[in-house]
């Protein structure tokens, strides 16, 4: 039994920091320059009282609209920001959505990679016959991890939130897979808070050459080696993805990989030789929203009339963990 | 690569109009950034198909530095 991706909403909270804010806080950034080099002019953030779980609640009511609830019957939430330590926050979306109490929810704990696992696990369920309508949603809230003065990844990151209904069908909308991972806890990393060693409201504040600052309570990220591992590692999945559904780029009608920001995949784009036409690449009023990216992208380029019925559109994710995977959609 | 190449190609980068030579200090021009090291690194995998580690970069000072990061014999 096939499975298609019916259809996408997203989500960005209210709040709103432009790069003229972010001028204002830090001495020596500017605007232009910031929105030049990342592709970036604003980003959303969410307010102190606003979680990933809130997001998570609105975007899928919002892709709920006209969908019976009901005939939902397996939730799958990709967050790094969970509401608790426990329970998980997709028991407890469930539970804020009203769904059957006969159906499954489950937390996927991925960064950039996590909207491609989710349709990965979908598409699964769906061919196994446990699931006919899976509810995935992304929600992130990388905000609430990075530290106030740590300009870098405040420019970079935005918040954000995506769900898909993802329903069984008889042409297969959902091609294969090429998934990966090579774990990492130097590059990209949140050190402190979890289960290694306890936040510490005293842990000492660590500048970078830049001028960023952090504690390790804080998120970490090590552009250039996390540049050197994606330009190394993605060209070979992007080919395992064409090859394991027998394709070349001239069959593809568009390209969409994670928004991690402008310069890098602009860089992987032209390593890889894709047109620039068949390229997605928009993160000018968003910031790189992680797991949402790729589902921001396909809404947008649907609205856009980028991609229309009858595409072939190529999607890759990667990032933290390192974890990576693409795959093939028929729109 | 000839050495004078790499020297215009290294200002394109920085985005600067700086005379450079092997004994130029990187860190003393301010647009020697977060930004410029990802377009290097851009660069060395581009012309040199060269990995660079970040580790390896915070050690580099003078343009001479870098040179020796891809390897002296790559130049003329």
């Amino acid at each position: 039994m096939g499975a298609k991706i019916l259809q996408i909403e997203y989500h960005l909270p209210e709040r709103l920091v432009t790069n003229k804010d972010l001028e204002a806080e830090f001495e020596g950034w500017n605007a232009e320059k910031i929105e030049k080099k990342t592709g970036i002019r604003e980003r959303r953030v969410v307010r102190e009282d606003e979680t990933a779980l809130d997001m998570a609640l609105t975007v899928s009511s919002r892709v709920l609209a006209g969908f019976d609830k009901d005939k939902i019957d397996y939730l799958i939430l990709n967050t790094q920001s969970p509401e608790y330590i426990m329970p998980s926050s997709s028991c407890l979306l469930h539970n804020r959505l009203g769904l059957r109490t006969d159906v499954g929810a489950i937390d996927v704990n991925l960064g950039c990679s996590g909207f491609v696992y989710g349709l990965s696990l979908s598409k699964g369920l769906i061919a196994a016959g446990i699931a006919k309508n899976v509810l995935l949603v992304t929600s992130e809230t990388y905000s609430k991890h990075i530290h106030p003065k740590d300009k870098g990844n405040r420019t970079i990151f935005g918040d954000g939130a995506a769900a898909a209904i993802i329903q069984q069908s008889d042409q297969e909308g959902i091609l294969a897979f090429s998934l990966g991972t090579q774990g990492n806890e130097k590059d990209i990393i949140v050190p402190w808070g979890a289960t290694k060693h306890r936040y510490d409201p005293g842990a000492e504040e660590i500048a970078d050459p830049s001028g960023s600052i952090r504690t390790a309570n804080n998120f970490y990220m090590n552009g250039p080696d996390v540049f050197n591992f994606t330009i190394q590692a993605i060209p070979p999945v992007y080919h395992d993805i064409l090859e394991k559904n027998a394709l070349t780029v001239a069959d593809v009608d568009y390209v969409i990989f994670h928004q991690a920001n402008e310069y890098m995949i602009e860089y992987l784009r032209k390593k890889l030789q894709i047109p620039e036409e068949k390229f997605y690449k928009n993160m000018l009023l968003t910031g790189n929203t992680v797991a949402s990216t790729i589902p921001i992208a396909l809404k947008d380029s649907l609205d856009r009339g980028l991609i229309k019925k009858g595409n072939k559109v190529l999607i890759l994710g990667f990032g933290v963990g390192y974890s990576w995977g693409g795959t093939v959609l028929n729109i | 690569m000839k050495k004078t190449d790499f020297f215009n190609a290294l200002k394109d980068i920085l985005e600067v109009d700086v005379d450079m030579t092997d004994g130029t200090n990187l860190r003393q021009i301010p647009e020697y950034d977060s930004m410029a090291v990802l377009s290097m690194i851009a660069f060395f995998d581009e012309k040199f198909q060269k990995k660079i580690e970040a580790e390896e970069f915070a050690k580099v000072t003078t343009i001479s530095d870098l040179i020796g990061l891809i390897g002296a014999d790559r130049f003329e």
